[in-house]
């Protein structure tokens, strides 16, 4: 019961914790205009929390909201939407803002 | 609801296309493009249901060698034929073509645009080669163009991104027939804006033009 107990806190303190984002490397983006579609359609999205798109390394991120969660395939179908092609995804327990610093470092 | 009306608007404002790297927007999008310079004012309104495809409107006025006005209306298909999205860089092939009609003050009577366009761009670099037919009721104003140019500098994607951008195009029974047009093109996730000056070198054609594209 106890173990039970201390997995169900431990849960909980790593969704309220730990913010998770997919981040994605992204051929073809190469001007803000064209790419507007990949931040439009993200953000749209009801489990968005927050968005970071870097031309210049290749990157979309889509950190999302506590507890929330989108499939890897989904993400990558709306970028191919836009008109771009994933060559990597991956969730991270970073948010969009520490991989904006990250990458701007 | 709100696409609605912007279609609207655009066609409204239609007296006045933008040749940039994209045609279209992304899915689910209207994307309104124009151009305005001295004898040639042109303006689309697509709408693109899926990556791939766009329908729209286009008007187009020109004014030939001979002074006499034309213009064509016409409803338009664009298709992006192959996209090549490499790492640092994308290629485009695509078609557009309208059928309308045509006005001026010789005939009028059924018009055709097709055209075929190739662009590559890196984030510092652009080049685009485009043919295009114009044609109606003795009125030809097939075009072929060419333009390159680089960035100033990379930029982040909330930013606006300056570009000197040359082009050079000949354009049937218009005068100058050939055509080289320096411009300022600022690109942000929002617009799309290109302020040249077309014969720069010639006092007697020196003419400003704007390009300008906005998607919603």
């Amino acid at each position: 019961m106890k173990k039970i107990a201390f997995a169900l806190l431990a849960l909980t303190f790593s969704l309220n914790t730990f913010a998770a984002s997919i981040k994605a490397e992204v051929n073809g983006m190469v001007c803000a205009f064209c790419a507007k579609g990949i931040e439009k359609k993200l953000k749209a999205l009801p489990q968005s929390q927050a968005v970071f798109v870097d031309l210049k390394k290749h990157i979309v991120v889509l950190e999302l909201k506590p507890g929330q969660d989108v499939p890897l395939d989904d993400f990558k179908a709306i970028i191919k939407d836009a008109g771009y092609d994933v060559t990597a995804a991956e969730v991270v327990d970073k948010t969009a803002a520490e991989i904006k610093n990250e990458a701007a470092q | 609801m709100f696409k609605k009306y912007l279609v609207l608007l655009g066609m409204l404002t239609l007296p006045c296309v933008a040749q940039a790297a994209a045609l279209m927007g992304f899915a689910d999008s209207i994307m309104i493009m124009g151009e305005a310079g001295h004898d040639y004012q042109e303006a689309m309104v697509n709408y693109s249901p899926v990556i791939g495809h766009a329908f729209g409107v286009e008007h187009m006025r020109m004014e030939d060698k001979n002074g006499m006005q034309s213009s064509i209306s016409a409803l338009n298909y664009t298709r992006l034929i192959k996209r090549w999205n490499m790492k640092g860089g994308q290629a485009n092939l695509w078609f557009t073509g309208g059928v309308g009609h045509a006005y001026g003050d010789g005939d009028e009577g059924f018009a055709y645009t097709p055209s075929v366009q190739f662009d590559y761009e890196t984030t510092r670099l652009y080049f685009l080669g485009k043919l295009r037919v114009m044609r109606g009721p003795d009125m030809n104003f097939d075009t072929a163009s060419v333009q390159g140019g680089f960035s100033f500098y990379e930029t982040g994607f909330d930013e606006t991104q300056p570009w000197f951008i040359v082009e050079a195009k000949t354009m049937r029974n218009m005068e100058p027939a050939f055509q080289v047009t320096p411009a300022l093109r600022l690109i942000n996730k929002d617009y799309f804006l290109e302020l040249g000056v077309s014969n720069p070198f010639d006092g007697e054609y020196r003419t400003p033009r704007i390009n300008f594209m906005f998607v919603f």
